[in-house]
């Protein structure tokens, strides 16, 4: 059974992560459809290395082999299981890291607007 | 400030953030990275949001089983902008399934090409084209270089010998025969020709049937730009030889240095590239990996 990997997207975090008011600001740019790619796909792949860091940072040497190991298999139930059963608040600990990195990238991109 | 320079500054901004937290996590976790690497076959990696990490941010690659190239971690940090941007630009242009394209598809992907890279990309010179332009790859073995060339012969120093002679050599020549006619004839030209060359199946081209000594020669050493459409990975090579045979399932062949770059493998892990000629007829494009303006 894979509900969560088929359901809700490309990330196994991507259920409690939303992206959408971010890419809401960077398809307000005028600026072409490869430009606004080229800026969702630096945002989506920045979240995801600092999520991954945020992981990896909770665990010790052993299990971060574990995790990857789980990672690179894609099934997302079985990375929340491990996840759930090694570190405390993972997911809160996630959505934290994410939000300040969004925050930022906000901040980015009403900068370059001015 | 014009909407152009809003981007650029963005984009800038958004690359360093990029570099800052790929070098943060590789410094932090490197032995577990570096062993997720080692551990899982490529195919695994490269479909996975791992393999996205890794091979966009790995300081080196050395999960490929067909001697890597290896790379530094600034390589890689340049090699994430340009390849994606190469990736991003060719999005939506390729089919989802590996067939033949459209007339319409190979000149709106060579007009993509041609502006990414600054020299004229087509599918087709002076009215020759190959039977496809979009297509699986599959490992080729060395060629014989020079009559006596052997794989102890063949590489120009130890570093190259150790990660690609165990390709082995193909058993007999090339279409062509030999690139020099003796090791002390033997030039850098011929070397580089050899090391990023391609084989195309010429043989089913349109009109080779009917003109086969014109288009023996007109294939010979042509320059191709090929591209892993799935990583953005652009090599300029050279028709050097004829095959694979219609019946292996595959479309073209690389060397050993060609596949490593692209990060192509054969077997179970065979994938498509896009193969397009370079019209080049002062000799300006060199030979070798590729990338965009």
């Amino acid at each position: 059974m894979k509900p969560i990997r088929q359901a809700q997207g490309k990330h196994f975090y991507s259920h409690i992560i939303e992206l959408e008011s971010l890419f809401v600001h960077i398809e307000d740019l005028e600026i072409s459809d490869g430009e606004k790619n080229h800026l969702r796909l630096l945002a989506d792949s920045t979240i995801h290395h600092t999520i991954i860091d945020a992981i990896l940072s909770e665990l010790n040497t052993e299990d971060k082999k574990n995790f990857l190991h789980i990672l690179s298999c894609e099934d997302h139930n079985d990375i929340w299981r491990f996840l759930n059963t090694k570190v405390d608040s993972i997911e809160e600990k996630i959505k934290k890291v994410a939000q300040d990195l969004k925050k930022e990238l906000h901040e980015d991109i009403k900068t370059a607007k001015k | 400030m014009s909407s152009h320079s809003h981007y650029h500054r963005l984009k800038n901004k958004w690359i360093d953030r990029h570099r800052n937290v790929k070098n943060i996590i590789w410094e932090k976790h490197q032995d577990a990275l570096n062993w997720a690497i080692n551990s899982f076959p490529a195919k695994q990696l490269v479909a996975g949001s791992l393999g996205g990490m890794l091979l966009l941010s790995a300081p080196s690659i050395t999960m490929l089983p067909k001697s890597p190239l290896l790379l530094t971690k600034e390589q890689h940090a340049q090699d994430l902008d340009t390849d994606t941007k190469l990736m991003l630009d060719l999005k939506g242009k390729i089919p989802s399934d590996v067939r033949p394209l459209s007339l319409d598809e190979e000149e709106s992907i060579a007009e993509i090409l041609t502006k990414d890279f600054g020299f004229r990309v087509t599918s087709s010179v002076h009215g020759k084209k190959l039977n496809r332009s979009y297509g699986l790859i599959g490992y080729e073995q060395h060629l014989v270089l020079f009559p006596g060339d052997t794989i102890y012969s063949h590489f120009e120093n130890d570093g190259e010998f150790q990660k690609f002679s165990s390709a082995g050599m193909a058993p007999g020549l090339s279409a062509w025969r030999y690139f020099a006619f003796s090791k002390h004839a033997l030039t850098q030209k011929d070397i580089l020709r050899e090391k990023y060359y391609i084989a195309v199946q010429t043989f089913l081209a349109p009109g080779f049937d009917e003109h086969v000594a014109e288009f023996r020669n007109f294939f010979k050493y042509r320059k191709m730009l090929v591209i892993n459409p799935e990583n953005g990975k652009a090599i300029v090579c050279d028709i050097a030889d004829a095959g694979p045979s219609p019946w292996t399932g595959k479309h073209l062949g690389g060397s050993p240095e060609v596949m490593s770059y692209l990060h192509r493998v054969d077997g179970a892990g065979v994938g498509p590239v896009l193969y397009f000629f370079i019209d080049d007829p002062e000799d300006v494009v060199s030979l070798g990996p590729a990338t965009i303006r």
